[in-house]
Parts: C-alpha cells; structure tokens; sequence
C-alpha cells in the first residue's frame, strides 16, 4: 500500500472524534439529570426512597461499565426492548450505558454538595411555609450546583476517557477509527499515537479548565 | 428470559468455567496493583524532586498517562507488546496476551497511585521532615524511616479503593483475547444464548467482590486517614475510581 493509500484512511480520525465528542456530550447530559434525581432520592424523607437511590449507586459504582454496556448490546434484544435500528443502536446502547454508569458518581457528588447546605437554611424554608421540593428548588439546589462544579467535571474528563469502551460494542468512535486504521496499515504505533493525541487534546484541556474552577471556587470561599 | 436457563448455575462443568475466569480476574489485579505500586513509588518521588530533569519528566508520565483511557493501552500493548520488548529480551521474544494486559492496566493505574501517594507525602505535617533533618538524617534516609512509613499507612484505603477499580478494569482485558470473567461468560452465552442471565451472574461476582472491598475501605478510611489527607486523596481518585 502506498502512502496516498495511508493517507486515504485519515478521514477515520476526524469522524471517530465527531463520534466520541458526540456520545460524551449527550452521556454527560443524561448523566447529570439522572444523578441529581438519583441524589435527591438518596436524602429523601422517605426511609424506601433512600434504599433505592442507595441501592442503584451501589449497583452501578461496583460493577464493571463493559459489563453494563454488553448487558445492554447483547442482552436488550432478549428481553424485547427496542433502542434502535442496527445502524443506531450500537450509539444508543453506549449512550444509555454510560449514562447510567455515570450518574451513579455525579449522584454521590451531588449528595455530597447537598448534605453540606446548611441545615438552619432548610429548617427557615421550610418553616416559612415552602413545600419540601419547593425547598430543594428554591434553597437547597441552587447553593448545591455552585459547589460541585469543579468535582462534576473530573467526572466529565472520567467520562471522556470511558467512551472508548464503545468501541467494543461497535461504536465507531476514536479508538474504534484507530482500530481499523491500524488493521489496515499495520501501523499500530502512528494508528495509536493519533488516537492518544486526539484523546489528550480532550481531556487534557477539560483537566485545566477543571483545575481553575477548583482555585476560583477556593477564593470565592 | 426463559425459565430454564438458569438451572446452567448449579451445574459444577459451568461453575468450574466461570471460576477459572474468575481466578485470572483476581490474578490479573493482584499483579497489576503490585507492578503499578512500584513503578508508581518512583514517579511519586520523581515529581516531589527538586531537580527539574526528574520533576518534569515525572509530571508528564503523570498527567499524560492518567489522561489516556485505559482501554487504549490495553489495546496497544495487545497489538505491540511483543515488538516493544524484542530490541531487550531477543527477537523470539512473545509478550503474552496475560502480561500485555498486565502492563496495560499497571502503566495506567500506576499514574493514578502515584498522584495518591504523592498526596500522602504532601499531607503529612511538614515538621515531620523538618525534625528529622534537623537530627542529622540525610534526606533519602528522612524519607525511608520516617515519611514513607507514615504515608504508605495512611494510603491503605485509598490502595484499596484503588484495586475495586483495577478488578472492574481487568474486565477490558478481555478484548485482547484473555479469558477472564467477562470474556468466559461471552464464551458460555453464544453457546447456550442466554446473555440475560450470564451477563447478571457475572455482574453479581463483581458486585460482591467490589462492594467488599469498598465498604472495607470506607470504615478503614474513617478511623485511620486524616481529614486533610482524606480530602486531597479523594480529589485524585474521584477523576480515576469512575475509570
């Protein structure tokens, strides 16, 4: 194979990262609604609700994620739940499987951020005449969200990396475009040398974005 | 979900399959912890030296490695793990699927121990090493009697906490082709179909080997780390313990 023959496999890198920057981004939103709701289950009143949020951190913190997304790929069809058609499915599954893996983690930060707002605060909400979720929406969230800011995006950066797991169930993202430059030109090390750039220039700037809130968060304190 | 598809557990052919993928599982994490401690105790000394050759050098392993998704190595060093040691051990040399796998998951958790124990040293009251200075140790002898010890107690939670990471890891070790847990259990289901139930009965092992392990380290963590120590080795792993 010549060198234009090489050459011709480049376009792999650009679509595999559109796919990975893709999946990360909607994994990370899903994530964030799922574990707050997951977290807010965790310091609820109700001693059934606690177990339950309690039981799906546990869960999902203690299993490995390529377990949860070969559960998903292979097992779904099985059981009749439909996530998509052939082409579609695979992103969907990983999508889904991240999520879920993820929100376990944002929901014990966000525990954290919720545990730490001062209980007077609740205690005057709530006996000024504010309703417990008109409490957690009006009080607790709000002074919550500032504080995890900085531990949330070691999550994302976490997350980041783990879409590359993705590619085990087919999903054509960066190591997956690595994967198949590499089978066709034999150049394992510029294959994966190109994949770890890609991932780097992901994740090493979400790091410094993620250290400066930390110190930010530390002055405004 | 077929009713008869779960009376395969109790069969001891079976059970004896999963445990030999559950015994490379638990061999694969206790030779990677051990690699990742030792090469982790010399690139935690290299980023804490005061002569910038070392300390810079250090800092990029560090950062970059921990940066990477473990997968990648593991697949690298599947693909180009033998040629990568051909130019040392001879040109006959094979690196095995087991120890490519091995390296992979040392080289990344190694980065991760390194920033922990790091924050162990950092942690520790500086008129530790000031004291023993002062009483006439060199400082490679401060470090050796008097920091290290203190230090290395103070990360056994967080050690392991760190090998509940490496054992749901160990799980991609699989896509390179060895036949642990996870691997094992693809095997059994495209014989007998039936990847609900595998995939639950291979999720169930790991839950109660990782939840042990947690739980264990939570209550040894609450007696025995510091509040400062605690806090800061938390930072590091939450970015690493999602992994």
């Amino acid at each position: 194979m010549g060198i234009i023959g090489e050459f011709s496999e480049l376009y792999l890198f650009p679509n595999g990262l559109f796919i990975t920057i893709q999946l990360a981004i909607t994994s990370l939103l899903g994530s964030l609604v799922l574990g707050t709701v997951i977290a807010l289950f965790r310091i609820a009143p109700l001693v059934p609700l606690r177990w339950l949020g309690g039981g799906y951190v546990e869960f999902f913190r203690n299993t490995p994620l390529l377990v949860q997304l070969f559960f998903l790929y292979f097992a779904t069809p099985y059981i009749g739940i439909y996530l998509g058609e052939p082409d579609t499915f695979g992103f969907r599954a990983a999508a889904l499987g991240l999520t879920l893996y993820h929100a376990a983690y944002v929901a014990e930060i966000v525990r954290g951020g919720l545990l730490a707002v001062d209980k007077g605060q609740i205690e005057a909400a709530r006996s000024l005449g504010l309703t417990y979720l008109g409490m957690l929406r009006e009080v607790q969230l709000p002074q919550t969200f500032r504080a995890v800011i900085p531990p949330l995006g070691n999550i994302g950066i976490a997350l980041v990396k783990n879409t590359s797991l993705a590619a085990t169930i087919g999903v054509a993202d960066l190591l997956f475009a690595g994967d198949i430059v590499e089978s066709r030109t034999f150049r394992a090390e510029e294959a994966y040398a190109a994949v770890a750039i890609l991932y780097l220039s992901l994740t090493i700037p979400l790091g410094i974005l993620v250290n400066y809130l930390e110190k930010r968060m530390l002055v405004a304190r | 979900m077929r009713p008869d598809t779960w009376r395969m557990f109790v069969d001891p052919t079976i059970l004896r399959f999963f445990g030999s993928g559950l015994m490379e599982t638990i061999s694969l994490s206790l030779a990677a912890i051990v690699l990742s401690f030792v090469i982790a105790l010399v690139f935690a000394f290299g980023r804490l030296s005061k002569r910038p050759w070392i300390r810079w050098p250090s800092i990029a392993y560090i950062e970059g490695i921990r940066a990477l998704p473990v997968l990648l190595l593991i697949v690298y060093f599947g693909i180009k793990g033998s040629a990568l040691f051909r130019p040392v051990f001879g040109p006959e040399f094979e690196l095995s699927r087991y120890w490519a796998g091995v390296l992979g998951l040392s080289l990344y958790t190694s980065a991760v121990l390194a920033e922990i124990i790091r924050a162990g040293i950092v942690s520790l009251p500086r008129g530790q090493t000031e004291a023993s200075r002062a009483l006439g140790l060199s400082h490679a002898q401060s470090m050796r009697h008097i920091i290290l010890p203190q230090a290395l107690r103070l990360m056994v939670p967080a050690m392991m906490a760190q090998l509940t990471t490496i054992i749901k890891d160990t799980s991609l070790v699989g896509t390179i082709g060895v036949f642990e847990l996870v691997r094992q259990g693809r095997v059994v289901y495209t014989q007998f179909f039936n990847p609900i139930e595998v995939f639950l009965f291979v999720a169930a092992i790991y839950f109660v080997i990782c939840f042990a392990l947690s739980q264990a380290s939570r209550r040894l963590e609450v007696g025995y780390t510091p509040k400062a120590a605690r806090a800061k080795i938390r930072e590091v792993q939450l970015r690493d313990q999602a992994a």
